[in-house]
């Protein structure tokens, strides 16, 4: 089973939203980080084949996605960043109606929804509109619809938006278990939503792929530039102003531990901390600045 | 077949579709009681009190009056009815029926009125087109009456389509074929056919509401991205939206003048339906048809130009990323048919109205005015009567446009 993004590109007017990417999924969770606009969803919309590439193609074993069609949309599961129901549904019968939509007979259709609610834990909202949930529930409706048809390729763009630390857990925990011999491309900006989950990331910007590889593989790129050290609470807002600053923590003794991305320390008691991937992310994709990250050619 | 049944349960329990469906058959109810209310007679009783009648006594009271009248409409009785009215007025020394004493015209006039229906028009001036007054038509030439609509018609077709000898021939062909002697049952009066077609053009709208978010929302919402990534999220889905939107339009439109149709001659009465369309509009009309396989006919056309304008919206809906331009471009062209009848000049107007889906049911271009009209679609040698051209646009329209609504939605994005 492989999913193959062959030099893909798409334009909208005059932004180039995705310039030539090409990535080689295999089984496994991947993670797609990016900040916001870096162009994530465009991409999934054009491996969901909601979205036509300009040039290049996407190729599920072997077949281009757009010539297997149904058989491709068989095996294929989908949860958008942004996502509506028609107003009058209840839960059960929005996932009736995808249900049949993914070719699923009625007792299958109804064996599945069963499972499903009790996996996102939404059985007792079942009959209650889609509407009036919170919007941690009507994420969790989307996931389970993305899960009905038992997909081979499972993507699922920002899919921990609104669920509080307990679902993101249990969502975590659902989808390593999904992940066995399936291809699973969950896009966010929220890095440890896939760190310890996805098998391996690619990392977007602007547009164009600037990394790939496993979690360790990845934060090596920023080994050696992740620095702790102690200051003063009085000059925090100095080397906020210096540095790329990851974190920030009260000591006891009044003064405040920090955690920067530097190519050199910015003082003598500085020490190297080991590199996590929200370091790289935010090394890539400094705040405040993100359309003015480092050169991309370091990392390719 | 599961998929278009959880499509219609699905836009069957949308709170505004059963609103509007709720207003559409209790609209069709009002509509067909309405024009009772218009209808008003008074006489002065044997005691000498004056009584005035409304609504259902005064259509039973003036029914009583024209009994007499009921009938086939042969040239004796219309010569009888023109001698009887000359007669009258005679007697009077007036040359018009409003000039009479009080009560002369109820007691002498009313009964054989219907059959005085198209007479003066039948006897129109042939260069001029005006028609004489009853007392100078002589009633020997009322003998040859149907030979003298026939002129009429040949005479009125010279002045309506001096251009087109085409149109000229059909018509008069299609005259000559009408059934005559024509009938008279005394009742009804074409405003129950006006309000059909106020009753055709509101469920149209309706319709119209009901089916412009069907795509373009799910867009707007983002439930498009979801749900066209299935198994049978295109054309499959496509399809069976159509369908549910055409099958419940068709449905409620059906449903809609079955009722009007059924109210409107029970409070007119039955016998009414039997009245030639000639006795009730112009005594040239070249539909060959009584009143109730006209009011059958209309609601036929209506229910194919309401599918048509269905399949239309369906295909602006599909095309369309918001509900709000899809369901504002889909009214604007079920009102076309009345803004271009009232603006546009000359034949340009009597194409567009006879080829837009929304014409067959549309406030003064529908299919109803076109049948009591005498207007043409000409091309060369060819002349084809608008309510015919009208019925066929809508059948072709309907199988055009919803292979467009689905084709527009299968490619939406890509």
């Amino acid at each position: 089973m492989e999913l193959l993004i062959d030099h893909v590109s798409k334009r909208f007017r005059d932004k180039r939203a995705v310039s030539d990417i090409s990535l080689e999924l295999t089984p496994g969770v991947w993670g797609l980080l990016g900040a916001n606009g870096a162009g994530k969803t465009t991409l999934m919309r054009m491996i969901a084949g909601n979205l036509q590439p300009d040039e290049g193609q996407i190729v599920y074993d072997g077949a281009p996605i757009g010539m297997l069609g149904e058989r491709y949309r068989d095996i294929f599961g989908f949860l958008p960043q942004e996502f509506g129901f028609h107003q009058d549904f209840t839960v059960g019968d929005y996932l009736t109606y995808v249900a049949a939509l993914k070719g699923l007979d009625e007792r299958q259709g109804r064996r599945r929804i069963q499972e499903l609610l009790e996996r996102v834990s939404l059985l007792d909202v079942r009959g209650r509109k889609i509407a009036r949930l919170s919007g941690g529930m009507k994420r969790r409706v989307g996931i389970a619809q993305a899960l009905l048809n038992d997909p081979e390729v499972l993507i699922l763009d920002e899919p921990t938006g609104g669920l509080d630390p307990g679902e993101r857990v249990r969502f975590r925990n659902l989808l390593s278990e999904f992940a066995h011999d399936r291809i699973v491309l969950i896009s966010t900006h929220i890095v440890p939503d896939v760190e310890y989950i996805a098998t391996c990331h690619a990392i977007i910007k602007d547009g164009r792929l600037l990394a790939t590889g496993s979690t360790e593989e990845l934060v090596r790129l920023v080994e050696g530039r992740v620095w702790s050290c102690q200051v003063p609470a009085d000059l925090v807002p100095e080397y906020e102003s210096r540095l790329q600053v990851v974190s920030l923590r009260n000591e006891n003794d009044g003064s405040v531990s920090i955690r920067y991305l530097r190519e050199r320390p910015c003082n003598a008691g500085s020490v190297a901390a080991t590199p996590r991937l929200e370091d790289l992310y935010l090394w890539l994709f400094p705040q405040g600045s993100m359309g003015n990250g480092k050169p991309v050619s370091r990392y390719q | 077949m599961r998929i278009l049944r959880l499509e219609l349960k699905r836009v069957l329990k949308a709170r505004i579709t059963w609103i509007l469906l709720a207003l559409a058959l209790l609209l069709s109810v009002l509509l067909a009681w309405l024009p009772t209310t218009y209808c008003y007679s008074n006489y002065t009783d044997e005691a000498g009190n004056e009584v005035n009648l409304t609504g259902l006594a005064s259509i039973a009271y003036e029914k009583q009056l024209q009994s007499e009248a009921g009938g086939m409409v042969t040239p004796e009785r219309v010569r009888e009815a023109v001698e009887t009215y000359q007669r009258c007025l005679a007697a009077y020394g007036v040359t018009e029926s409003y000039d009479l004493p009080e009560g002369v015209y109820e007691r002498e006039i009313l009964p054989i009125a219907p059959l005085l229906h198209g007479v003066k028009e039948a006897f129109a001036d042939p260069d001029t087109g005006m028609a004489p007054t009853i007392m100078e038509i002589d009633p020997e030439e009322i003998g040859d009456y149907y030979d003298v609509c026939e002129s009429r018609i040949a005479a009125l077709m010279e002045m309506e389509q001096p251009d087109s000898q085409a149109a000229r021939r059909k018509a008069v062909e299609m005259y000559g074929k009408v059934g005559k002697p024509f009938q008279v049952y005394p009742g009804m009066s074409a405003t129950v056919m006006d309000y059909q077609n106020i009753m055709g053009f509101l469920v149209l709208l309706f319709c119209v509401v009901i089916a412009a978010p069907v795509f373009s929302a799910d867009y707007q919402s983002g439930a498009d991205d979801i749900l066209r990534c299935t198994r049978h999220g295109r054309a499959r889905l496509g399809a069976a939206k159509l369908l549910a939107a055409l099958i419940i339009s068709g449905i409620a439109f059906v449903v809609c003048a079955v009722v009007h149709i059924l109210t409107a001659d029970s409070l007119f009465g039955w016998e009414c339906t039997r009245t030639s369309v000639q006795m009730l509009y112009s005594i040239v009309t070249l539909a060959d048809l009584n009143v109730g396989e006209f009011q059958l006919l209309f609601a036929v056309a209506g229910l194919l130009s309401v599918l048509a304008s269905v399949s239309f919206t369906l295909f602006l809906s599909a095309r369309c990323r918001s509900t709000v331009s899809s369901l504002a471009c889909a009214l604007v062209f079920s009102v076309a048919p009345v803004i271009i009848s009232m603006a546009v000049p000359g034949a340009l107007s009597t194409w567009l109205c006879s080829v837009l889906p929304a014409s067959g049911t549309s406030i003064q271009a529908s299919i109803l005015y076109a049948m009591t009209d005498f207007q043409f679609l000409t091309l060369g040698g060819l002349a084809v009567w608008t309510p015919f051209a009208m019925i066929g646009a809508s059948v072709i329209e309907i199988p055009l446009f919803s292979y467009l609504a689905v084709r527009s939605y299968c490619r939406h994005n890509a």
